[in-house]
C-alpha cells in the first residue's frame, strides 16, 4: 500500500483542527506544524470541507476517523468509509487513523468509542476489518489504543498483545495515545509503564496527547474521563517523556475537542510537547522522524 | 460465552436506553462498580446527542422553552439513534418527533418552525456553485426544453406552512421580545437559500413555489410548469423560469434518458 503523493513528515507537534478554529486558521495562517481533522466534521459540511481543502494546501493534515468502527461485529460502515476515501483522495493526508473500538451496531451509530473484549474472536473480526479499510483506502491505516472505563472478563490477551498481533497480521501501524494509556491504566488498574515497555517502537507511527477530567466514584476513588476538554495533565507530560525515550521521535498531536479554547491555547500545548521532546531526546533524534 | 455480536447488541441497548445492562454485568470488569463504568458511555451518548440537537435547534428552545426542548432532545436520542457518524446529518426527523410530544399541541406551528430551522442549518453549510447563464437554456428548442430537468444550488430548500413561521424566525433572530406579537394562521410558501454561513428566507407566490419546488424535486420543466398552472391559470412559467435562472439558482440542465 502506498499513498499516491508522499508528504513530508512533521518534525514538531501538531494540533487537532476543530470547526470553531477554521476561519481563524484561514485568516491568520498560524505557525502550526500540522493539523489533524475528524472527517465526520467535514463530510456533511460542504462549507467546512471547502475551507479544509484550502488549509490542506498549506499545512500537512492527518485524517482521524471516529466513525469507521473497525470493532463492529455487524460490519464496518462501508458507505462512510467510501466518503472518507473520497476526502482522503482530495486532501492527501500524512496519516489516516482510527480507534480500536466500535461505534456502530446494526445501523445504529452510538457516537462513542466503545470497548472490545480482547480475544481470538475479536482479533479475527478486527483484523479482517483493518484489511478491508486499508484496501478501501489504498493506504495504511493507523489504529489507536482506546481510553477505557470498563474491560471484559472474557478477554484472553492484554491490549498490548492484541494491538501487537493486529499490527503483525495486517501490516497496519499504531497510533499511541499516551493520555489514553495513562487514563486506562488508572481506570482498569494495570501498570502503565509495563504497557509502554511492551509496545514495539517500530510499529508506532504517531502519538496523541489529550486532556481528561476526574470524577469521584461510588465506593471511593475516582475515574478519569477522556473529555479532550482541558490542558494535558502534568503527570501525563512526564509519562509522555518516558514514551519518547522508549519510542524515539514520533509525530505528536494535541487533541482538544470540548470546551475548545482559542487556537493559541492549543498551540501552546503543542509547543510544550516540542519542549518535552527537545529536553528528552538527543539533538540528532528530534529531527529524525522517519516516514 | 456470548459472541461479540451478542455483546455489542446488549451494549447498544444499554447505551441507548439503559436496557440489557444486567445481562452484561457478569462480563464486565473495571472499578468497584462496572455498571457505573458502563453508565459513563450511556451518559456520553445521551449528553452528546442532546447537546447536538439543542445546538442545531436553538430557535426551538427559544419558542418552546428549555425544559420542553431538553426533554424532547433526550427522548429523541433514545428513540432515534443516529444512522451514520456525521452528526451534522442527525436530526432531520426531529421536527416530526417534536410535534408528537406531549405539550406540543399548544404550539401547532412547532413542526413547521423546527423544519424551517433545520433547513436554515443545512443551507448555511452549503456552498454556491457557478450558476447557469440564461443562454444555456435559450439555446435549447422550446419543445425540447420542457423535457429537461434542472439542478439547483445545494443551499436551496422549499417549505410551505399554514403559519407565518418566517416572521417567528425573524423575531428569534432579532434577539428582542416584542411587547405584543400577534401570530395568526396564514399560509406561506418559503424559499430558503444560503451558503457559507449565511442564509435568507423569501416568500413566493404559490404558483412560483410549486414550480420551483417541483423542479428542485426532480420534475421536468414541463411537468413543473403544468403543476404551477394548475394552481394559477394566469401564471407565466416562461417568466418564472427566467427569474429562477437570473436569481443564480440553476447550476445545470440535462434531459433525462428515457427507457426505450
Amino acid at each position: 500500500m502506498a499513498s499516491s503523493r508522499v508528504r513530508a513528515m512533521p518534525t514538531t507537534a501538531g494540533v487537532g483542527l476543530r470547526l470553531p478554529h477554521l476561519t481563524d486558521v484561514m485568516a491568520t495562517r498560524p505557525s502550526a506544524a500540522w493539523f489533524e481533522i475528524h472527517p465526520e466534521n467535514f463530510l456533511a459540511n460542504p462549507h467546512a470541507a471547502e475551507l479544509l481543502v484550502d488549509i490542506a494546501r498549506n499545512y500537512p493534515v492527518s485524517v482521524h476517523s471516529v466513525g469507521v468502527s473497525i470493532g463492529s461485529a455487524s460490519g464496518i460502515d462501508r458507505p462512510h468509509l467510501a466518503r472518507v476515501r473520497a476526502l482522503v483522495d482530495v486532501i492527501n493526508p500524512i496519516f489516516v487513523s482510527g480507534h480500536l473500538a466500535w461505534s456502530t451496531h446494526a445501523g445504529a451509530y452510538l457516537n462513542d468509542l466503545l470497548p472490545l473484549p480482547y480475544n481470538r474472536e475479536t482479533l479475527h473480526i478486527v483484523s479482517a476489518h483493518v484489511d478491508e479499510v486499508q484496501d478501501a483506502l489504498g493506504r495504511e491505516y493507523l489504529v489507536e489504543n482506546p481510553s477505557s472505563y470498563v474491560g471484559f472478563n472474557t478477554s484472553t490477551m492484554t491490549e498490548v498483545e492484541f494491538l501487537s498481533e493486529l499490527a503483525h497480521r495486517t501490516d497496519c501501524r499504531l497510533l499511541c495515545d499516551v493520555s489514553n494509556i495513562y487514563l486506562s491504566a488508572h481506570n482498569l488498574g494495570f501498570d502503565r509503564d509495563r504497557y509502554l515497555a511492551e509496545l514495539p517502537p517500530d510499529v508506532i507511527a504517531e502519538l496523541h496527547l489529550g486532556g481528561f477530567a476526574s470524577e469521584p466514584e461510588n465506593g471511593g476513588g475516582e475515574v478519569l474521563i477522556d473529555t479532550h476538554g482541558s490542558r494535558i495533565a502534568e503527570l501525563v507530560w512526564a509519562f509522555y517523556a518516558r514514551a519518547l525515550k522508549h519510542f524515539g521521535p514520533k509525530p505528536t498531536l494535541i487533541e482538544w475537542d470540548n470546551d475548545v479554547p482559542a487556537l493559541d491555547v492549543v498551540l501552546a500545548e503543542a509547543a510544550r510537547a516540542d519542549a518535552v521532546s527537545r529536553s528528552t531526546l538527543a539533538p540528532g533524534q528530534v529531527h529524525a522522524l522517519a516516514p | 460465552m456470548p459472541s461479540l455480536l451478542e455483546i455489542q447488541r446488549r451494549m447498544r441497548d444499554a447505551v441507548i436506553a439503559d436496557g440489557a445492562a444486567q445481562v452484561l454485568l457478569p462480563l464486565l470488569a473495571g472499578g468497584h462498580d462496572p455498571k457505573a463504568r458502563l453508565a459513563i458511555h450511556r451518559h456520553h451518548y445521551q449528553a452528546s446527542l442532546t447537546r447536538a440537537l439543542l445546538d442545531k435547534f436553538p430557535a426551538v428552545t427559544w419558542l418552546a422553552g428549555e425544559r420542553f426542548a431538553i426533554a424532547a432532545a433526550q427522548a429523541f436520542a433514545r428513540a432515534h439513534p443516529p444512522a451514520a457518524p456525521c452528526i451534522a446529518e442527525y436530526g432531520a426527523d426531529y421536527p416530526v418527533f417534536l410535534a408528537s410530544r406531549a405539550g406540543a399541541e399548544r404550539l401547532p406551528y412547532l413542526r413547521a418552525f423546527a423544519a424551517l430551522e433545520w433547513h436554515l442549518g443545512q443551507v448555511s453549510i452549503a456552498i454556491d456553485r457557478p450558476s447557469l447563464k440564461i443562454e444555456s437554456l435559450t439555446s435549447i428548442e422550446a419543445s425540447e426544453l420542457v423535457d429537461h430537468q434542472l439542478t439547483l444550488q445545494e443551499g436551496l430548500r422549499y417549505c410551505a406552512a399554514a403559519w407565518p413561521i418566517d416572521d417567528l424566525v425573524k423575531q428569534y433572530l432579532s434577539g428582542a421580545a416584542p411587547e405584543r406579537f400577534t401570530f395568526e394562521p396564514a399560509e406561506v410558501h418559503l424559499e430558503i437559500r444560503g451558503a457559507r454561513g449565511e442564509f435568507r428566507i423569501e416568500r413566493l407566490t404559490q404558483p412560483e413555489f410549486v414550480l420551483r419546488s417541483a423542479i428542485a424535486g426532480g420534475s421536468t420543466i414541463g411537468a413543473a410548469a403544468e403543476r404551477a398552472l394548475d394552481i394559477g391559470a394566469t401564471f407565466d412559467p416562461g417568466q418564472a423560469l427566467l427569474r429562477l435562472v437570473s436569481d443564480g439558482l440553476v447550476i445545470a440542465t440535462a434531459k433525462p434518458e428515457t427507457n426505450p
